[in-house]
C-alpha cells in the first residue's frame, strides 16, 4: 500500500527530531560521551562556529567534554550533514547543566576564537601522511601547510597553533638511510632537503633542522602553540638542546657526531626533557633514551600495552584536563619512530597527561615555555598501531569515534579557550 | 627499596639454583635413547607452558641425536623466559663440536641478533663464511635477519659479497629479491624473484606478496620481467596472483594465457579457471578451461568451460566447448549433464524449436522434475523470439507442474496478467535481482492487468535494455503506484548501457516528481555518482547534502556521507 502523504510528512518530521534538537532550544549541546555518533566531526562543528564569529563553552568533563553551541539553522545543517549528535537544550535545561557542573569536577570554558592553525609538512606530502593532518581534514579544520622556507623567512607569528609533521629535526631523515638508502622516494627525500638546505644558506641538513627548530623554540617562547607526535618530539628537543653540538652522524653532515656530544647538550633550552643520551651508532636506529619502545631497534623494541589518560581537576587544572577530556580513559597504544617518552627523562615541571601502568614510560605530556606552551603525543598514528612505511592510509570515516584522535584535536581547540585566572 | 632488592635476590638465588641443576644435565648421558626421550617430555612441557622444566630437559637432549631439534626447542623455551643470553654458551660447544651445521650456525646469529650485540652476530657471520668458504648458506642467514630488522641496503652488501666470494648468486635469488624490494628497487626485485621462481616454484605466493606494495608507475616494469623470454610458467603464476592483489584479476588471465601446453600449465589454468568461477568471472573462466581443455580433454573440463561460455553470453561457444558426443555412449548421463545445458544455450540462441526436438530425443531417460526445467528453458527460448504461444505451449507440454511454475509467472508478466504473475512469481525458488525486481513491483501494482508493464520486462528478457528502459517509462504513466521504481530502475538499465545523462534525467524525476517515494534517496544517490563519474563534483555534492537532510533516516544516508567525504577529498580514496 502506498504511504498516505501525510504519514510520509509525519515520519520526515520524526527523524528530523531524532537526529536535531528541538526547535524551541535555544542552545545545542553536543553530547562528547557514547551517544555522540561522530566524536571526530563535533570538533570541526565547534571549530567552524567559532570560526564564524560564534560563541562557544567547553563542558570539562560532562559527558566526555561536550560542547555547548548557538542553536543556528546552518549548525544543525552541517551536523546533519556530517552525523553529529545534537541535543536541543532550552535556558532551563542549560541552568540544569550549569548547577550539575558547579557541584562536580566539572568546568564550562567558554571558547572564543578559533586559532590559526599551521602544520609543518612538506609541501608535497599527502594529508593521509600524517595523524593530525588526516584529523583535521577529515574534521573539515582548515589549515596552512608550512615549511622550511615559511619558518625561515618568519612566518610562524602568523599562526596561533603548530603541529610538527614526523620530521626529524636532527637532520638524519630519521635514519632511514639504513633500509632505505636506494628507495626512490628516500634519494627524493634527501635531494628535496638538500636542496632547500643549500637555498636558504645552510651547509647541509642537520644545519637547516636545527635552524628550523631554533624558530620553533621561539615561537613558543612568544607565546606560540606546538604540538607534536611521533619522531617529531623527540628529535625536536634534541635538536635545540644540541643547538652548538654536532648530534648527527657523518652519513647527514660529513662529520661524525660529537664523542661528547652527551655531556654537551644544553638541556636548559628544550621544553620537555633533559639528562637523554644520545645514540652514538650511526647503525642503530634510535635517536636517544627518551624513546621508551625503541621501535625500530628489535633488540630494544617493547611490546605494546594501554595508557591511561589523568583524570584532571576541571576547576583547578582546566588546561590539562582540556588535553585529556574522552569518552574513553584507557587507550590502546601504537608505535611511532618515538612511541613513549621515559620518565627519567622528563623535566620536573612537565605535566604528564597520560601514562602506562607500571612501565617507564608516559605518553602523552604537556608543559609551558616562556609564554606558550607544547604537547607531546608519542606514536604515529592512533588506528594504526604498528604503522609502516607504505602502508595504506586510515580512513577515518572507519574510526569517526576514535578515543586515541580525539586527544589530538582537543589539541587544536585548546588554543581557543578564554584565559581564566586559575585558582591555584 | 628494599622490597625490590629483596625479590631480586630470591630470583637470582632461584636461577642459580637452577643453573646448577643445568650443570648437572650438561654431562653427557651415555644412552642417547634416554635423551630422546627427554627431548619428547621436553615438547610435551613446552606445550603445557611449562618452559622452565622444559628448557632443562631440552638442554639435557642437546647432545642425543635429536640435538638440532632440542637446540630450535631451547632457543624456543629461553625466549619465553627471557634467557635467550643463556643459549650463548651450549652453542659455543655445539659448533665447537659440528662446525658444518647450519641450524646451530643460525640460531647462533639469530641469538647475538635479538641480544642486540651487533659485533658478534656479526662475528660470528664471518667465522662462519672462513669456516665453509664456498657455502652460501652463511650469507643467506645473516641477509635474511639483516632483512628482517629492516636493513635492506646492509643485507644487500652481504649479497653483494657473496656474489663475489661464491662467484654467482643462484643460490640467494630469494634473499635478492627481497632486498630489493625493502629497497623500492621494484624492477631488480622482479628480476630477482623470477631467478628465484625458476629454482623454487613453490615461492611463487612469496614473489606476490613482497611485489604487491609497489606503486602503480612501476607495475609494467615489473610485468615486463614475468614476461620476459624464455617463458617460466612459476613467475606468470606469480603474475597472475600479483595481479588480482593489485586489483587487476583481468590483467592475471594475460600472464596465463599463452603459456606452453604442458601439466604445469594446465594446473595454472586450472588454478585460475576457479577462481574466476568462484568470482563469477565467466569470460576469463571460459577461457582458462577452454585452454587446459585443449591440452587435457575430459568430459568433466568440456561441461565446465560450456558453462562458463553459457554464463559469459556465448551459447553457441558453449555448444561448441561441449558436443553431445563428449558425453560419450551413455544416453542416460547426458540427459542428465549435458541435455540442460544445451537446451538452454539453444533457447539463448533463439533456436527454441531444435530445442525441443532434442528434448523428445532423449524423453525416456527424463523424469518429470527435469522435463519441467527443460520446458521452462525452452519457454524462455519462445519468449526470446517474440512466440508467446509457443512458449505457453511449452509448458503446457512439461505437465501441470511447470505450469503453476516460476516460468508460468515470468510468461504472465511478459503477458501483462499481474493477477497470476503475482501468484506463480512469489512461489518462485530461482533468486535472482529480475525477480527481486518483478516482485517489487508487482506487490505494489493495484490493478490485475498491465500490457505496458509486461512489455517492459518481455523487452528486458530480450536483452533489449534501451528499449526496456524506454517501455519502463512508458508503462510508469499508467501506473501512478509503482511510477517511482519504472523510472529509478529505467534510469539503472540507461546506466548499465553508459548512457549516464538519459539516466541522470530519469533519477532526477524520480527526486524532483516523486520526493516521498521510497526510490528518491536511491535515485539521488545513483544520480549524484553519475555526476560525478561525469566530473561534476560541486552539484554532486549538492545532491547527497540534499539527500542527507532531506532523508536523515533513509539506510542509504551512510552511503552518501562516504561519498561527501569522498567529494570533499577529506578521506583518502580507498585502494
Amino acid at each position: 500500500m502506498k504511504p498516505s502523504r501525510s504519514r510520509v510528512v509525519l515520519a520526515a518530521a520524526s527523524a528530523l527530531l531524532l537526529c536535531a534538537p528541538s526547535i524551541h532550544a535555544q542552545q545545542l549541546l553536543v553530547p562528547m560521551d557514547d551517544a555522540q555518533q561522530n566524536h571526530l566531526k563535533a570538533y570541526g562543528l565547534t571549530y567552524n562556529a567559532l570560526k564564524a564569529g560564534m560563541k562557544a563553552e567547553w563542558l570539562l568533563n560532562y559527558r566526555g567534554g561536550a560542547f555547548l553551541l548557538p542553536d543556528t539553522p546552518e549548525l544543525r545543517r552541517r551536523a546533519g550533514l556530517d552525523g553529529i549528535t545534537l541535543e536541543g537544550v532550552d535556558a532551563g535545561q542549560v541552568a540544569a547543566i550549569r548547577t550539575e557542573i558547579a557541584n562536580s569536577n566539572m568546568d564550562a570554558i567558554p571558547l572564543e576564537k578559533a586559532p590559526k592553525i599551521a602544520v609543518y609538512t612538506p609541501p608535497d606530502a599527502p594529508p593521509w601522511d600524517d595523524a593530525v593532518t588526516l584529523a583535521l581534514k577529515y574534521a573539515g579544520i582548515e589549515y596552512a601547510p608550512i615549511y622550511d622556507e615559511e619558518v625561515q623567512r618568519g612566518d610562524l607569528s602568523k599562526y596561533d597553533w603548530l603541529h610538527l609533521h614526523h620530521e626529524d629535526f636532527t637532520g638524519q631523515l630519521n635514519k632511514f638511510h639504513l633500509g632505505y638508502r636506494d628507495a626512490p622516494w628516500f634519494v627524493d627525500l634527501v635531494q628535496k632537503n638538500a636542496t632547500s638546505a643549500r637555498k636558504l644558506g645552510f651547509a647541509n641538513i642537520p644545519a637547516l633542522k636545527k635552524a628550523v627548530a631554533e624558530n620553533i623554540r621561539l615561537f613558543v617562547e612568544r607565546g606560540g602553540f606546538v604540538f607534536a607526535m611521533c619522531g617529531a618530539t623527540e628529535t625536536l628537543e634534541l635538536a635545540i638542546a644540541g643547538f652548538n653540538v654536532d648530534i648527527a652522524g657523518a652519513f647527514a653532515d660529513g662529520t661524525p657526531m660529537d664523542d661528547n656530544a652527551d655531556q654537551r647538550m644544553n638541556w636548559k633550552r628544550s621544553f620537555a626533557f633533559q639528562g637523554a643520551h644520545l645514540e652514538q651508532s650511526p647503525f642503530v636506529n634510535s635517536m636517544s633514551d627518551i624513546d621508551g619502545h625503541q621501535v625500530n631497534v628489535p633488540g630494544r623494541r617493547q611490546p605494546l600495552g594501554a595508557f591511561t589518560l589523568f583524570n584532571f581537576s576541571a576547576k583547578f587544572d582546566p588546561v590539562a584536563a582540556m588535553l585529556v577530556q574522552d569518552h574513553r580513559s584507557v587507550i590502546s597504544d601504537f608505535y611511532g619512530v618515538t612511541t613513549s617518552f621515559t620518565k627519567t627523562t622528563l623535566k620536573p615541571g612537565d605535566v604528564v597527561l597520560a601514562f602506562e601502568e607500571g612501565a617507564p614510560w608516559v605518553k602523552y605530556v604537556h608543559g609551558d615555555y616562556g609564554k606558550g606552551t607544547w604537547t607531546y603525543y608519542g606514536g604515529h598514528d592512533p588506528e594504526d598501531p604498528q604503522h609502516a612505511i607504505g602502508n595504506p592510509p586510515t580512513d577515518l570515516s572507519l574510526h569517526k569515534d576514535s578515543p586515541g584522535y580525539r586527544l589530538i584535536l582537543n589539541n587544536v581547540l585548546f588554543p581557543a579557550a578564554k584565559k581564566k585566572p586559575l585558582k591555584t | 627499596m628494599p622490597r625490590s632488592r629483596s625479590l631480586k635476590l630470591v630470583l637470582g638465588v632461584g636461577i642459580a639454583v637452577w643453573g646448577a641443576s643445568v650443570a648437572v644435565a650438561q654431562v653427557p648421558n651415555p644412552n642417547p635413547q634416554a635423551d630422546s626421550t627427554a627431548f619428547y617430555r621436553a615438547l610435551d612441557l613446552e606445550g603445557a607452558g611449562k618452559f622452565k622444566e622444559a628448557a632443562v630437559l631440552f638442554r639435557q637432549a642437546l647432545h642425543s641425536s635429536t640435538s638440532v631439534s632440542a637446540l630450535l626447542g631451547l632457543e624456543r623455551a629461553y625466549a619465553e623466559l627471557h634467557w635467550t643470553d643463556s643459549l650463548v654458551a651450549p652453542l659455543d660447544s655445539l659448533i665447537r663440536k659440528n662446525p658444518r651445521e647450519q641450524v646451530y650456525r643460525a640460531v647462533q646469529l639469530r641469538t647475538f641478533q635479538t641480544l642486540g650485540r651487533e659485533a658478534q652476530t656479526q662475528e660470528a657471520f664471518e667465522q662462519w663464511v672462513r669456516d665453509v668458504p664456498r657455502d652460501p648458506a652463511p650469507y643467506r642467514e645473516y641477509a635474511r635477519l639483516l632483512l628482517q630488522r629492516g636493513l635492506a641496503q646492509r643485507a644487500d652488501s652481504v649479497l653483494a659479497r657473496a656474489r663475489i666470494q661464491l662467484g654467482g648468486s643462484g643460490d640467494l635469488q630469494l634473499e635478492i629479491a627481497q632486498a630489493r624490494a625493502a629497497m623500492g628497487q621494484w624492477e631488480e626485485s622482479a628480476k630477482a624473484w623470477r631467478l628465484a621462481l625458476a629454482a623454487s616454484p613453490y615461492l611463487e605466493q612469496a614473489a606476490a606478496y613482497a611485489l604487491a606494495p609497489a606503486p602503480n608507475e612501476i607495475r609494467d616494469a615489473i610485468r615486463a620481467q614475468f614476461f620476459a623470454q624464455p617463458i617460466l610458467v612459476p613467475a606468470r603464476r606469480a603474475l597472475a596472483t600479483l595481479e588480482a592483489a593489485w586489483g587487476s584479476p583481468a590483467n592475471g588471465w594475460l600472464a596465463l594465457r599463452d603459456l606452453p601446453p604442458d601439466s604445469s600449465s594446465v594446473a595454472a589454468w586450472l588454478d585460475f579457471a576457479q577462481r574466476a568461477e568462484a568470482e563469477e568471472r565467466w569470460t576469463h573462466a571460459r577461457e582458462a578451461l577452454a585452454n587446459a581443455l585443449r591440452w587435457r580433454p575430459n568430459a568433466d573440463l568440456s561441461l565446465r568451460a560450456a558453462v562458463a561460455a553459457l554464463n559469459s553470453g556465448d551459447p553457441g561457444g558453449a555448444l561448441i566447448l561441449a558436443p553431445l558426443t563428449s558425453g560419450g555412449v551413455d544416453s542416460a548421463r547426458i540427459a542428465r549433464t549435458l541435455l540442460p545445458l544445451h537446451v538452454r544455450a539453444l533457447a539463448a540462441l533463439g533456436r527454441p524449436a531444435t530445442a525441443e526436438r532434442l528434448v523428445a530425443s532423449y524423453d525416456r531417460w527424463l523424469t518429470p522434475n527435469n522435463r519441467a526445467i527443460l520446458a521452462r528453458s525452452i519457454a524462455f527460448g519462445w519468449v526470446r523470439i517474440g512466440d508467446m504461444t509457443r512458449a505457453r505451449g511449452a509448458l503446457t507440454v512439461a505437465g501441470p507442474d511447470a505450469d503453476s511454475s516460476d516460468a508460468a509467472g515470468w510468461l504472465a508478466l511478459y503477458a501483462g496478467d499481474i493477477r497470476t504473475a503475482r501468484k506463480l512469481l512469489r512461489a518462485g525458488v530461482d533468486a535472482s535481482p529480475e525477480l527481486a525486481l518483478a516482485l517489487s513491483l508487482i506487490s505494489r501494482v493495484r490493478e490485475d492487468s498491465s500490457l505496458a508493464l509486461g512489455q517492459a520486462f518481455l523487452t528486458l528478457a530480450r536483452a533489449d535494455t534501451g528499449r526496456a528502459a524506454m517501455a519502463m517509462v512508458e508503462a510508469s504513466e499508467g501506473l501512478p503506484e509503482v511510477a517511482s521504481l519504472l523510472l529509478y530502475t529505467a534510469g539503472q538499465l540507461r546506466a548499465s548501457i553508459k548512457d549516464d545523462a538519459q539516466a541522470s534525467a530519469l533519477w532526477k524525476r524520480v527526486v524532483e516528481q516523486y520526493a516521498s517515494s521510497a526510490e528518491a534517496p536511491a535515485a539521488e544517490l545513483e544520480w549524484s555518482r553519475a555526476l560525478r563519474r561525469g566530473g561534476n563534483g560541486v552539484e554532486a555534492s549538492h545532491r547527497l547534502e540534499h539527500l542527507i537532510l532531506t532523508y536523515p533516516q533513509s539506510a542509504l544516508v551512510p552511503q552518501a556521507r562516504r561519498d561527501l567525504e569522498l567529494l570533499r577529498n577529506s578521506i583518502p580514496e580507498t585502494q
